[in-house]
Protein backbone atom coordinates (compact mmCIF):
# COMPACT_ATOMS: atom_id res chain seq x y z
CA UNK A 1 0.00 0.00 0.00
CA UNK A 2 2.74 2.44 1.04
CA UNK A 3 4.73 1.59 -2.06
CA UNK A 4 1.74 2.39 -4.25
CA UNK A 5 1.22 5.70 -2.44
CA UNK A 6 4.90 6.65 -2.81
CA UNK A 7 4.81 5.74 -6.49
CA UNK A 8 1.70 7.84 -7.03
CA UNK A 9 3.26 10.77 -5.15
CA UNK A 10 6.48 10.56 -7.18
CA UNK A 11 4.49 10.31 -10.38
CA UNK A 12 2.34 13.32 -9.41
CA UNK A 13 5.45 15.30 -8.55
CA UNK A 14 7.02 14.53 -11.92
CA UNK A 15 3.79 15.45 -13.64
CA UNK A 16 3.59 18.80 -11.85
CA UNK A 17 7.20 19.69 -12.60
CA UNK A 18 6.88 18.83 -16.28
CA UNK A 19 3.47 20.49 -16.56
CA UNK A 20 4.75 23.74 -15.05
CA UNK A 21 7.86 23.63 -17.19
CA UNK A 22 5.76 23.33 -20.33
CA UNK A 23 3.45 26.16 -19.30
CA UNK A 24 6.51 28.31 -18.59
CA UNK A 25 7.93 27.56 -22.03
CA UNK A 26 4.62 28.27 -23.75
CA UNK A 27 4.40 31.64 -21.98
CA UNK A 28 7.95 32.42 -22.94
CA UNK A 29 7.01 31.90 -26.59
CA UNK A 30 4.03 34.22 -26.22
CA UNK A 31 6.11 36.78 -24.39
CA UNK A 32 8.76 36.69 -27.11
CA UNK A 33 6.07 37.09 -29.77
CA UNK A 34 4.71 40.14 -27.97
CA UNK A 35 8.20 41.67 -27.89
CA UNK A 36 8.43 41.41 -31.67
CA UNK A 37 5.20 43.40 -31.80
CA UNK A 38 6.64 46.06 -29.52
CA UNK A 39 9.70 46.42 -31.72
CA UNK A 40 7.58 46.53 -34.87
CA UNK A 41 5.45 49.28 -33.35
CA UNK A 42 8.60 51.28 -32.78
CA UNK A 43 9.23 51.03 -36.50
CA UNK A 44 5.65 52.04 -37.37
CA UNK A 45 6.17 55.16 -35.26
CA UNK A 46 9.23 56.11 -37.26
CA UNK A 47 7.59 55.76 -40.66
CA UNK A 48 5.58 59.06 -40.75
CA UNK A 49 8.75 60.92 -39.79
CA UNK A 50 10.75 59.19 -42.49
CA UNK A 51 8.10 59.82 -45.11
CA UNK A 52 7.89 63.50 -44.19
CA UNK A 53 11.64 63.98 -44.36
CA UNK A 54 12.18 62.07 -47.58
CA UNK A 55 9.23 63.82 -49.28
CA UNK A 56 10.94 67.19 -49.04
CA UNK A 57 13.90 66.14 -51.14
CA UNK A 58 13.06 62.99 -53.06
CA UNK A 59 10.38 64.17 -55.41
CA UNK A 60 10.50 61.09 -57.62
CA UNK A 61 9.84 58.59 -54.86
CA UNK A 62 6.22 59.51 -54.29
CA UNK A 63 4.97 56.05 -55.22
CA UNK A 64 7.15 54.21 -52.76
CA UNK A 65 6.30 56.68 -50.03
CA UNK A 66 2.56 56.29 -50.60
CA UNK A 67 3.02 52.53 -50.58
CA UNK A 68 4.80 52.65 -47.24
CA UNK A 69 2.18 54.93 -45.74
CA UNK A 70 -0.58 52.58 -46.89
CA UNK A 71 1.24 49.52 -45.59
CA UNK A 72 1.73 51.18 -42.25
CA UNK A 73 -1.96 52.08 -42.03
CA UNK A 74 -2.78 48.46 -42.79
CA UNK A 75 -0.34 47.16 -40.22
CA UNK A 76 -1.61 49.29 -37.35
CA UNK A 77 -5.30 48.81 -38.20
CA UNK A 78 -5.35 45.68 -36.07
CA UNK A 79 -7.64 43.81 -38.41
CA UNK A 80 -4.98 41.48 -39.80
CA UNK A 81 -4.44 37.85 -38.97
CA UNK A 82 -0.97 37.05 -37.71
CA UNK A 83 0.06 35.57 -41.08
CA UNK A 84 -1.10 38.68 -42.90
CA UNK A 85 0.66 40.83 -40.32
CA UNK A 86 3.94 39.07 -41.02
CA UNK A 87 3.43 39.54 -44.72
CA UNK A 88 2.72 43.27 -44.37
CA UNK A 89 5.77 43.70 -42.15
CA UNK A 90 7.93 42.01 -44.74
CA UNK A 91 6.52 44.31 -47.40
CA UNK A 92 7.32 47.30 -45.21
CA UNK A 93 10.89 46.07 -44.80
CA UNK A 94 11.21 45.71 -48.54
CA UNK A 95 9.78 49.15 -49.30
CA UNK A 96 12.00 50.77 -46.67
CA UNK A 97 15.01 49.04 -48.22
CA UNK A 98 13.90 50.50 -51.55
CA UNK A 99 13.81 54.00 -50.10
CA UNK A 100 17.25 53.65 -48.59
CA UNK A 101 18.60 52.68 -52.00
CA UNK A 102 16.74 55.51 -53.74
CA UNK A 103 18.16 58.01 -51.23
CA UNK A 104 21.55 57.53 -52.90
CA UNK A 105 20.53 59.83 -55.73
CA UNK A 106 19.61 62.70 -53.38
CA UNK A 107 22.82 64.03 -51.84
CA UNK A 108 20.99 66.83 -50.06
CA UNK A 109 18.75 64.36 -48.29
CA UNK A 110 21.74 62.21 -47.36
CA UNK A 111 23.35 65.24 -45.77
CA UNK A 112 20.23 66.20 -43.84
CA UNK A 113 20.95 65.80 -40.15
CA UNK A 114 17.41 64.86 -39.34
CA UNK A 115 17.49 62.13 -41.96
CA UNK A 116 20.82 60.75 -40.79
CA UNK A 117 19.46 60.55 -37.26
CA UNK A 118 16.32 58.82 -38.53
CA UNK A 119 18.41 56.38 -40.50
CA UNK A 120 20.42 55.53 -37.41
CA UNK A 121 17.29 55.01 -35.35
CA UNK A 122 15.84 52.85 -38.11
CA UNK A 123 18.97 50.72 -38.25
CA UNK A 124 18.71 50.28 -34.52
CA UNK A 125 15.05 49.33 -34.71
CA UNK A 126 15.71 46.85 -37.52
CA UNK A 127 18.43 45.26 -35.43
CA UNK A 128 16.11 45.12 -32.42
CA UNK A 129 13.35 43.54 -34.51
CA UNK A 130 15.80 40.94 -35.71
CA UNK A 131 16.96 40.34 -32.12
CA UNK A 132 13.36 39.93 -30.97
CA UNK A 133 12.71 37.45 -33.77
CA UNK A 134 15.80 35.48 -32.88
CA UNK A 135 14.67 35.45 -29.24
CA UNK A 136 11.26 34.22 -30.39
CA UNK A 137 12.86 31.45 -32.45
CA UNK A 138 15.00 30.40 -29.48
CA UNK A 139 11.89 30.25 -27.27
CA UNK A 140 9.99 28.24 -29.91
CA UNK A 141 12.87 25.80 -30.33
CA UNK A 142 12.95 25.33 -26.57
CA UNK A 143 9.19 24.73 -26.55
CA UNK A 144 9.26 22.36 -29.53
CA UNK A 145 12.11 20.37 -28.01
CA UNK A 146 10.16 20.04 -24.78
CA UNK A 147 6.97 18.79 -26.41
CA UNK A 148 8.80 16.28 -28.59
CA UNK A 149 11.28 14.88 -26.09
CA UNK A 150 10.49 12.08 -23.70
CA UNK A 151 9.03 12.23 -21.04
CA UNK A 152 7.63 15.75 -21.39
CA UNK A 153 6.15 14.71 -24.77
CA UNK A 154 3.56 12.57 -22.94
CA UNK A 155 2.43 15.45 -20.72
CA UNK A 156 2.41 17.80 -23.71
CA UNK A 157 0.18 15.31 -25.52
CA UNK A 158 -2.26 15.36 -22.63
CA UNK A 159 -2.21 19.17 -22.66
CA UNK A 160 -2.84 19.24 -26.42
CA UNK A 161 0.27 21.30 -27.04
CA UNK A 162 1.36 21.33 -30.65
CA UNK A 163 4.58 22.34 -32.36
CA UNK A 164 4.95 26.04 -33.08
CA UNK A 165 6.29 27.47 -36.29
CA UNK A 166 9.64 29.22 -36.29
CA UNK A 167 9.75 32.76 -37.56
CA UNK A 168 11.30 32.67 -40.97
CA UNK A 169 13.45 35.72 -41.28
CA UNK A 170 12.87 37.08 -44.78
CA UNK A 171 15.87 37.66 -46.99
CA UNK A 172 15.41 41.42 -46.99
CA UNK A 173 15.58 41.38 -43.20
CA UNK A 174 18.73 39.33 -43.13
CA UNK A 175 20.39 41.88 -45.34
CA UNK A 176 19.34 44.83 -43.26
CA UNK A 177 22.95 45.70 -42.52
CA UNK A 178 23.39 46.58 -46.19
CA UNK A 179 20.99 49.43 -45.69
CA UNK A 180 23.41 50.91 -43.23
CA UNK A 181 26.38 50.48 -45.52
CA UNK A 182 24.70 52.77 -48.00
CA UNK A 183 25.47 55.88 -46.09
CA UNK A 184 29.02 56.91 -45.67
CA UNK A 185 30.02 56.91 -42.11
CA UNK B 1 59.71 55.14 -50.38
CA UNK B 2 56.19 55.14 -49.06
CA UNK B 3 55.08 57.38 -46.25
CA UNK B 4 54.92 54.51 -43.81
CA UNK B 5 58.43 53.33 -44.65
CA UNK B 6 59.68 56.86 -44.17
CA UNK B 7 58.08 57.15 -40.76
CA UNK B 8 59.45 53.73 -39.77
CA UNK B 9 62.92 54.89 -40.82
CA UNK B 10 62.75 58.08 -38.77
CA UNK B 11 61.37 56.10 -35.86
CA UNK B 12 64.30 53.69 -36.06
CA UNK B 13 66.73 56.58 -36.17
CA UNK B 14 65.08 58.11 -33.14
CA UNK B 15 64.84 54.97 -31.08
CA UNK B 16 68.27 53.51 -31.89
CA UNK B 17 70.35 55.78 -29.63
CA UNK B 18 67.89 55.11 -26.81
CA UNK B 19 68.22 51.37 -27.34
CA UNK B 20 72.02 51.63 -27.35
CA UNK B 21 71.86 53.51 -24.08
CA UNK B 22 69.73 50.82 -22.48
CA UNK B 23 71.94 48.09 -23.90
CA UNK B 24 74.86 49.65 -22.01
CA UNK B 25 72.76 49.76 -18.85
CA UNK B 26 71.64 46.18 -19.33
CA UNK B 27 75.26 45.00 -19.64
CA UNK B 28 76.19 46.93 -16.51
CA UNK B 29 73.34 45.29 -14.61
CA UNK B 30 74.34 41.86 -15.80
CA UNK B 31 77.98 42.48 -14.89
CA UNK B 32 76.96 43.48 -11.39
CA UNK B 33 74.77 40.43 -11.12
CA UNK B 34 77.47 38.06 -12.37
CA UNK B 35 79.88 39.52 -9.81
CA UNK B 36 77.35 38.97 -7.04
CA UNK B 37 76.68 35.46 -8.26
CA UNK B 38 80.39 34.74 -8.40
CA UNK B 39 80.76 35.79 -4.76
CA UNK B 40 77.67 33.89 -3.67
CA UNK B 41 78.77 30.85 -5.66
CA UNK B 42 82.24 31.04 -4.18
CA UNK B 43 80.98 31.36 -0.62
CA UNK B 44 78.49 28.58 -1.23
CA UNK B 45 81.18 26.29 -2.61
CA UNK B 46 83.46 27.00 0.34
CA UNK B 47 80.58 26.27 2.68
CA UNK B 48 79.77 23.01 0.91
CA UNK B 49 83.38 21.85 0.99
CA UNK B 50 83.54 22.68 4.67
CA UNK B 51 80.35 20.74 5.39
CA UNK B 52 81.34 17.69 3.38
CA UNK B 53 84.58 17.50 5.34
CA UNK B 54 82.89 17.81 8.71
CA UNK B 55 79.58 16.04 8.35
CA UNK B 56 78.91 12.41 7.54
CA UNK B 57 75.68 13.23 5.75
CA UNK B 58 76.39 16.35 3.72
CA UNK B 59 73.67 15.94 1.07
CA UNK B 60 70.90 17.76 2.90
CA UNK B 61 72.89 20.86 3.96
CA UNK B 62 74.45 21.11 0.50
CA UNK B 63 71.01 20.97 -1.05
CA UNK B 64 69.87 23.80 1.24
CA UNK B 65 72.90 25.89 0.32
CA UNK B 66 72.20 25.42 -3.39
CA UNK B 67 68.55 26.40 -3.00
CA UNK B 68 69.35 29.43 -0.84
CA UNK B 69 71.98 30.71 -3.26
CA UNK B 70 69.55 30.17 -6.14
CA UNK B 71 66.88 32.23 -4.38
CA UNK B 72 69.44 34.89 -3.49
CA UNK B 73 70.46 35.02 -7.14
CA UNK B 74 66.89 35.60 -8.31
CA UNK B 75 66.30 38.23 -5.61
CA UNK B 76 69.48 40.11 -6.42
CA UNK B 77 68.71 39.98 -10.14
CA UNK B 78 65.34 41.56 -9.39
CA UNK B 79 66.90 44.31 -7.24
CA UNK B 80 69.64 45.10 -9.74
CA UNK B 81 67.44 45.13 -12.84
CA UNK B 82 64.42 46.81 -11.30
CA UNK B 83 65.41 50.36 -12.07
CA UNK B 84 66.70 49.34 -15.49
CA UNK B 85 63.31 47.79 -16.28
CA UNK B 86 61.40 50.80 -14.99
CA UNK B 87 63.53 53.15 -17.04
CA UNK B 88 63.21 50.98 -20.11
CA UNK B 89 59.43 50.84 -19.85
CA UNK B 90 59.11 54.56 -19.26
CA UNK B 91 61.36 55.51 -22.13
CA UNK B 92 61.57 52.76 -24.73
CA UNK B 93 58.15 51.12 -24.41
CA UNK B 94 56.42 54.48 -24.14
CA UNK B 95 58.30 55.79 -27.18
CA UNK B 96 57.42 52.68 -29.19
CA UNK B 97 53.75 52.85 -28.27
CA UNK B 98 53.45 56.55 -28.93
CA UNK B 99 55.33 56.42 -32.21
CA UNK B 100 53.32 53.47 -33.42
CA UNK B 101 49.90 54.59 -32.18
CA UNK B 102 50.08 58.33 -31.52
CA UNK B 103 47.75 59.62 -28.86
CA UNK B 104 47.84 56.60 -26.59
CA UNK B 105 48.69 57.00 -22.92
CA UNK B 106 51.01 54.52 -21.30
CA UNK B 107 51.48 54.14 -17.56
CA UNK B 108 53.71 51.16 -16.77
CA UNK B 109 52.81 50.95 -13.09
CA UNK B 110 49.11 51.66 -13.36
CA UNK B 111 46.32 49.19 -14.14
CA UNK B 112 42.58 48.80 -14.68
CA UNK B 113 40.84 49.49 -11.37
CA UNK B 114 39.48 46.68 -9.26
CA UNK B 115 36.06 48.33 -9.31
CA UNK B 116 35.86 48.11 -13.08
CA UNK B 117 37.14 44.55 -13.05
CA UNK B 118 34.49 43.52 -10.56
CA UNK B 119 31.66 45.46 -12.18
CA UNK B 120 32.06 43.29 -15.29
CA UNK B 121 31.00 40.32 -13.13
CA UNK B 122 33.06 38.02 -15.31
CA UNK B 123 34.71 36.41 -12.31
CA UNK B 124 32.48 36.05 -9.29
CA UNK B 125 35.07 34.72 -6.86
CA UNK B 126 36.04 37.17 -4.10
CA UNK B 127 39.44 38.76 -4.69
CA UNK B 128 42.18 38.72 -2.02
CA UNK B 129 45.06 40.07 -4.06
CA UNK B 130 44.82 42.33 -7.08
CA UNK B 131 47.85 43.43 -9.08
CA UNK B 132 48.52 44.78 -12.50
CA UNK B 133 50.76 46.84 -14.74
CA UNK B 134 51.14 48.35 -18.20
CA UNK B 135 48.02 50.46 -18.42
CA UNK B 136 47.35 51.75 -21.92
CA UNK B 137 44.41 53.98 -22.81
CA UNK B 138 43.30 56.18 -25.65
CA UNK B 139 40.98 56.49 -28.59
CA UNK B 140 41.14 54.39 -31.73
CA UNK B 141 38.86 55.72 -34.46
CA UNK B 142 35.62 56.46 -32.64
CA UNK B 143 36.19 54.04 -29.81
CA UNK B 144 37.78 54.93 -26.50
CA UNK B 145 39.41 52.08 -24.67
CA UNK B 146 41.77 51.08 -21.90
CA UNK B 147 43.56 47.92 -20.98
CA UNK B 148 46.26 46.56 -18.73
CA UNK B 149 47.74 43.37 -17.46
CA UNK B 150 45.96 42.08 -14.40
CA UNK B 151 46.44 39.31 -11.91
CA UNK B 152 43.58 38.64 -9.50
CA UNK B 153 43.96 35.94 -6.88
CA UNK B 154 42.20 34.45 -3.90
CA UNK B 155 43.78 32.61 -1.02
CA UNK B 156 43.00 29.48 0.88
CA UNK B 157 44.43 28.69 4.28
CA UNK B 158 44.67 25.22 5.61
CA UNK B 159 46.12 23.92 8.85
CA UNK B 160 47.76 20.57 9.31
CA UNK B 161 47.58 18.24 12.30
CA UNK B 162 50.34 20.15 14.09
CA UNK B 163 48.32 23.36 13.92
CA UNK B 164 50.59 25.01 11.37
CA UNK B 165 48.60 27.07 8.91
CA UNK B 166 49.67 27.47 5.33
CA UNK B 167 48.33 29.95 2.81
CA UNK B 168 48.00 29.14 -0.85
CA UNK B 169 47.25 31.63 -3.61
CA UNK B 170 45.04 30.69 -6.55
CA UNK B 171 44.61 32.63 -9.74
CA UNK B 172 41.17 33.96 -10.58
CA UNK B 173 42.31 35.75 -13.69
CA UNK B 174 45.70 36.47 -15.22
CA UNK B 175 46.09 38.24 -18.50
CA UNK B 176 44.97 41.29 -20.38
CA UNK B 177 41.80 43.07 -19.30
CA UNK B 178 40.40 45.28 -22.02
CA UNK B 179 37.52 47.77 -21.77
CA UNK B 180 36.11 49.67 -24.73
CA UNK B 181 33.13 51.70 -25.74
CA UNK B 182 30.56 49.54 -27.54
CA UNK B 183 28.83 50.81 -30.68
CA UNK B 184 25.29 50.11 -29.50
CA UNK B 185 23.38 51.44 -26.53
CA UNK B 186 22.06 48.94 -24.03
CA UNK B 187 21.02 48.86 -20.41
CA UNK B 188 21.26 45.27 -19.25
CA UNK B 189 24.19 43.07 -18.37
CA UNK B 190 25.31 40.20 -20.60
CA UNK B 191 28.29 37.91 -20.10
CA UNK B 192 29.94 35.57 -22.59
CA UNK B 193 31.97 32.87 -20.87
CA UNK B 194 34.11 30.07 -22.27
CA UNK B 195 32.01 26.95 -22.42
CA UNK B 196 33.24 24.08 -20.34
CA UNK B 197 30.11 22.22 -19.25
CA UNK B 198 28.69 21.78 -22.73
CA UNK B 199 32.00 20.58 -24.13
CA UNK B 200 32.32 17.98 -21.40
CA UNK B 201 28.74 16.83 -20.98
CA UNK B 202 26.95 17.89 -24.17
CA UNK B 203 23.18 18.08 -23.81
CA UNK B 204 23.30 17.54 -20.05
CA UNK B 205 25.89 20.29 -19.77
CA UNK B 206 23.45 22.65 -21.39
CA UNK B 207 20.80 21.69 -18.81
CA UNK B 208 23.33 22.33 -16.05
CA UNK B 209 24.17 25.76 -17.49
CA UNK B 210 20.47 26.61 -17.39
CA UNK B 211 20.44 25.88 -13.67
CA UNK B 212 23.35 28.20 -12.84
CA UNK B 213 21.91 30.36 -10.08
CA UNK B 214 24.83 32.78 -9.81
CA UNK B 215 24.27 34.09 -13.33
CA UNK B 216 21.32 35.61 -15.19
CA UNK B 217 19.19 33.77 -17.71
CA UNK B 218 20.92 31.39 -20.09
CA UNK B 219 20.81 32.82 -23.60
CA UNK B 220 20.79 30.12 -26.26
CA UNK B 221 22.08 31.50 -29.51
CA UNK B 222 21.60 30.12 -32.98
CA UNK B 223 25.23 29.92 -34.07
CA UNK B 224 26.25 26.32 -33.25
CA UNK B 225 29.98 27.03 -33.34
CA UNK B 226 29.58 30.00 -31.01
CA UNK B 227 27.44 27.88 -28.69
CA UNK B 228 30.15 25.23 -28.56
CA UNK B 229 32.83 27.75 -27.66
CA UNK B 230 30.88 30.06 -25.37
CA UNK B 231 28.06 30.12 -22.91
CA UNK B 232 26.02 33.33 -22.63
CA UNK B 233 24.07 34.64 -19.65
CA UNK B 234 22.11 37.86 -19.60
CA UNK B 235 19.39 39.87 -17.90
CA UNK B 236 17.37 40.25 -21.07
CA UNK B 237 16.89 37.72 -23.88
CA UNK B 238 16.27 40.32 -26.56
CA UNK B 239 18.92 42.82 -25.59
CA UNK B 240 21.51 40.06 -25.38
CA UNK B 241 20.67 39.16 -28.98
CA UNK B 242 20.65 42.82 -29.96
CA UNK B 243 24.25 43.00 -28.72
CA UNK B 244 25.33 39.59 -30.00
CA UNK B 245 24.22 39.90 -33.59
CA UNK B 246 25.09 36.98 -35.89
CA UNK B 247 27.89 39.13 -37.33
CA UNK B 248 29.43 39.89 -33.93
CA UNK B 249 29.33 36.21 -32.96
CA UNK B 250 31.39 35.32 -36.04
CA UNK B 251 33.80 38.15 -35.25
CA UNK B 252 34.25 37.05 -31.66
CA UNK B 253 34.93 33.50 -32.84
CA UNK B 254 37.55 34.59 -35.32
CA UNK B 255 39.27 36.83 -32.76
CA UNK B 256 39.26 33.98 -30.28
CA UNK B 257 40.99 31.66 -32.72
CA UNK B 258 43.49 34.40 -33.56
CA UNK B 259 44.22 34.99 -29.89
CA UNK B 260 44.20 31.27 -29.20
CA UNK B 261 43.37 31.23 -25.49
CA UNK B 262 40.46 31.64 -23.11
CA UNK B 263 38.38 34.74 -23.64
CA UNK B 264 35.61 36.15 -21.43
CA UNK B 265 33.40 39.04 -22.54
CA UNK B 266 30.95 41.20 -20.64
CA UNK B 267 28.61 43.85 -21.97
CA UNK B 268 27.57 46.47 -19.47
CA UNK B 269 26.31 50.05 -19.77
CA UNK B 270 27.24 50.36 -23.44
CA UNK B 271 30.77 49.13 -22.84
CA UNK B 272 32.46 45.86 -23.61
CA UNK B 273 34.81 44.22 -21.09
CA UNK B 274 37.12 41.56 -22.45
CA UNK B 275 39.36 39.33 -20.35
CA UNK B 276 42.08 37.63 -22.37
CA UNK B 277 43.74 34.92 -20.29
CA UNK B 278 47.46 34.66 -20.87
CA UNK B 279 50.58 33.95 -18.86
CA UNK B 280 52.76 36.14 -21.04
CA UNK B 281 54.24 39.23 -19.43
CA UNK B 282 53.68 41.90 -22.07
CA UNK B 283 55.78 45.03 -22.63
CA UNK B 284 58.56 43.61 -20.47
CA UNK B 285 62.22 44.23 -21.33
CA UNK B 286 64.46 41.20 -21.53
CA UNK B 287 67.53 41.02 -19.38
CA UNK B 288 69.48 38.18 -20.91
CA UNK B 289 69.19 39.08 -24.59
CA UNK B 290 70.57 42.20 -26.26
CA UNK B 291 68.05 45.01 -26.58
CA UNK B 292 69.84 47.13 -29.16
CA UNK B 293 68.18 45.52 -32.15
CA UNK B 294 64.62 46.16 -33.16
CA UNK B 295 63.30 42.65 -32.65
CA UNK B 296 62.04 43.39 -29.16
CA UNK B 297 60.45 46.59 -30.36
CA UNK B 298 58.67 44.49 -32.98
CA UNK B 299 57.39 42.17 -30.25
CA UNK B 300 55.88 45.16 -28.39
CA UNK B 301 54.22 46.30 -31.59
CA UNK B 302 52.78 42.87 -32.30
CA UNK B 303 51.43 42.59 -28.77
CA UNK B 304 49.89 46.03 -29.00
CA UNK B 305 48.38 45.17 -32.38
CA UNK B 306 46.96 41.92 -31.07
CA UNK B 307 45.06 43.79 -28.37
CA UNK B 308 44.02 46.92 -30.23
CA UNK B 309 42.89 44.76 -33.17
CA UNK B 310 39.91 43.84 -30.99
CA UNK B 311 38.39 47.21 -31.91
CA UNK B 312 38.61 46.58 -35.63
CA UNK B 313 37.97 42.86 -35.41
CA UNK B 314 34.79 43.34 -33.41
CA UNK B 315 33.83 46.22 -35.69
CA UNK B 316 33.46 48.67 -32.80
CA UNK B 317 34.21 51.68 -34.97
CA UNK B 318 31.16 51.12 -37.16
CA UNK B 319 28.55 53.51 -35.86
CA UNK B 320 25.35 52.71 -37.73
CA UNK B 321 23.08 53.00 -34.75
CA UNK B 322 21.84 55.98 -32.84
CA UNK B 323 24.89 55.93 -30.59
CA UNK B 324 27.62 58.04 -32.16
Amino acid sequence: MIIVLVAVAVFALFYIVIYNGLVGKKNQVENAFASIDTMLKKRYDLIPNLVATVKQYATHEKETLTEITELRAKAISGSLSSDEQVQVDNQISKAMGGIMVAVESYPELKANENFVQLQRTLNETEEQISAARRAFNAAVTDFNNAIEMFPSSIVAGMMNYARRQLFEIPKTERENIDVGKLFDN
Amino acid sequence: MTEQNASTATFEQKISPLLEQFEVQRKKCLKKWFTCMFIIGGLGALFCINISQRSAQPVQPIFIVVVVSGLLGVGILYLITNSYKKGYKNEVVRAVIQAYKPGLNYHPESYVSEGKFQSSKLFLKGIDRYKGEDHISGICGKTDFEFSELHAQYKTTSSDSKGRTSTRWHTIFKGIFFIADFHKDFRTHTVVLPDTAEKLFGFLGKKLQGMNLTRGELIKLEDPEFEREFCVYGDDQIEARYILSPGLMRRILSYRSKFGAKMHLAFLKSRVYIALSTDKNHFEPKVFTPVNDLSQVQVFRNDLDMIIDIIEDLNLNTRLWSKE
